[in-house]
């Protein structure tokens, strides 16, 4: 089991709760597939498909718009030889129209739970680099409003970018403090998505270099915020109104902790089920060193890497009462 | 298309949003919208990704490009190309698809696109 490029408090930790976790540690030492979304605000699936069949994109079980590239065996042919094909999808002309959005997988998942629909006022506290902002606002068909909000500037640039290219004409950008942002927005939003900023366990597929910053430490600095997000996102939401909470990390503390903490604040919440065909998720934790989670935690929804192939990823699905 | 979008201008440059975009007042967002042209003092030009918008419902001064001619274009080169378009600015296709502006004086077809990351 190649295990040595973890550090010893990351197994210990995680050990305890990942099932399969020598499954979840090779998932994890392999690279990413690429993949892409198509954006349906400039081309359609089969414009897309047939521009881009040189490179056999083969679709995700649960996205009809989301493909992958298969991998490129190499000849030199070790075990963890396999690559992305050498063509880098940034580098076509159909991501330079727009025609496609080169996004993770599993990152395409959180909007598709949320389900915006078209005229609806939709908060994303936490959107650059866009890609989430971006397939919400083709979902919404070019109509409603979604608040696109990043704290930071050069974080702002890119998500700019990003919707100016995908050309998306109901996003408006906000740079603010999210919490201070949502709490202008109180009860006014149909949905929220709180893809919070994390210790993104989960990009260590994508850049082992994340490995090294890993620490627990790093992990505790994030959960206040993380808090202070899941909390004012959630009163930002008319009732009856739909929030989704996620992040890329397999941290309990960012993940599980952070939702049993808005339970603990507004008990009136509902957790729902987190669920997509085709998609293989495992439910969230119940306890974690010593602390006990609300039962409803349980319907929160865990991506393994092992699973389906992608990045991890956490997931809460939560309901304002009307 | 665009019956159901408003456009604004600020600091010399049109966005085009929805409605909703545009009435939104909780707070002063950066950006309202697209960014869909720039206004000079004699003409207003599309940008790039405006264009990628517009072009679509263009008839006329449109020409079509090989994939060898969108990289070259795309990546901020020049074409010496005989194509049955008037001199100016131009809409640069590719497989139907708005690519963004030329400016054609036959022969002669140059990227008006902003350099970004070079396409292959």
């Amino acid at each position: 089991m190649p295990t040595r490029r973890f550090p010893q408090p990351f197994i210990d930790r995680y050990s305890q709760f990942i099932p399969d976790f020598d499954a979840f540690l090779d998932a994890m030492q392999r690279p990413l597939r690429r993949t892409f979304r198509v954006n349906t605000l400039k081309a359609t699936r089969d414009q897309v498909l047939d521009l881009m069949a040189d490179l056999k994109p083969e679709p995700l079980a649960w996205y009809e718009l989301g493909f992958s590239l298969a991998r490129d065996m190499t000849e030199s042919g070790s075990g963890d030889s396999d690559r992305v094909p050498s063509t880098s999808l940034g580098k076509r002309i159909e991501h330079f129209i727009g025609l496609i959005y080169v996004q993770e997988a599993a990152s395409m998942v959180p909007p598709l739970v949320l389900q915006p629909q078209p005229g609806e006022r939709v908060l994303d506290i936490a959107a650059a680099p866009g890609s989430k902002t971006t397939q919400m606002s083709a979902m919404m068909q070019h109509t409603g409003l979604i608040i696109s909000n990043d704290p930071a500037p050069m974080r702002v640039r890119g998500l700019i970018g990003n919707i100016d290219r995908a050309g998306c004409l109901n996003v408006a950008v906000c740079r603010m403090d999210g919490a201070s942002l949502a709490r202008m927005v109180t009860g006014t939003c149909d949905r929220v998505l709180v893809d919070a900023p994390c210790s993104s366990e989960g990009t260590i597929r994508k850049s082992p270099q994340a490995l090294d910053r890993w620490s627990v430490a790093a992990i505790e600095r994030l959960t206040s915020i993380q808090k202070r997000l899941i909390v004012a996102g959630y009163l930002a939401l008319k009732p009856g109104g739909v929030m989704v909470y996620s992040t890329c990390t397999v941290a309990p503390e960012e993940n599980e902790s952070v939702v049993a903490h808005l339970l603990d604040r507004q008990p009136e919440a509902e957790i729902r089920p987190a669920e997509l065909p085709g998609l293989v998720t495992r439910p969230g934790l119940r306890e974690w060193e010593g602390a006990e989670y609300p039962e409803a935690v349980g319907s929160c929804r865990r991506i393994l890497p092992q699973d389906n192939d992608t990045e991890p990823f956490f997931l809460a699905l939560i309901r304002r009462p009307s | 298309m665009f019956d159901r979008f408003e456009v604004t201008e600020e600091q010399e440059t049109v966005f085009a949003g929805t409605p909703e975009v545009m009435e939104f007042d909780a707070v002063r967002p950066m950006r309202r919208g697209m960014r869909l042209a720039r206004i000079y003092p004699h003409s207003v030009k599309p940008t790039t990704f405006g264009m990628q918008v517009l072009g679509r419902h263009a008839t006329r001064n449109a020409i079509e490009l090989d994939d060898e001619q969108a990289k070259r274009l795309i990546n901020g080169g020049s074409l010496i190309i005989d194509v049955d378009a008037e001199n100016g600015f131009v809409l640069l296709r590719w497989r139907g698809f708005a690519v963004g502006v030329g400016f054609y004086k036959r022969p002669v077809l140059k990227s008006q696109i902003p350099r970004f990351r070079p396409v292959e």
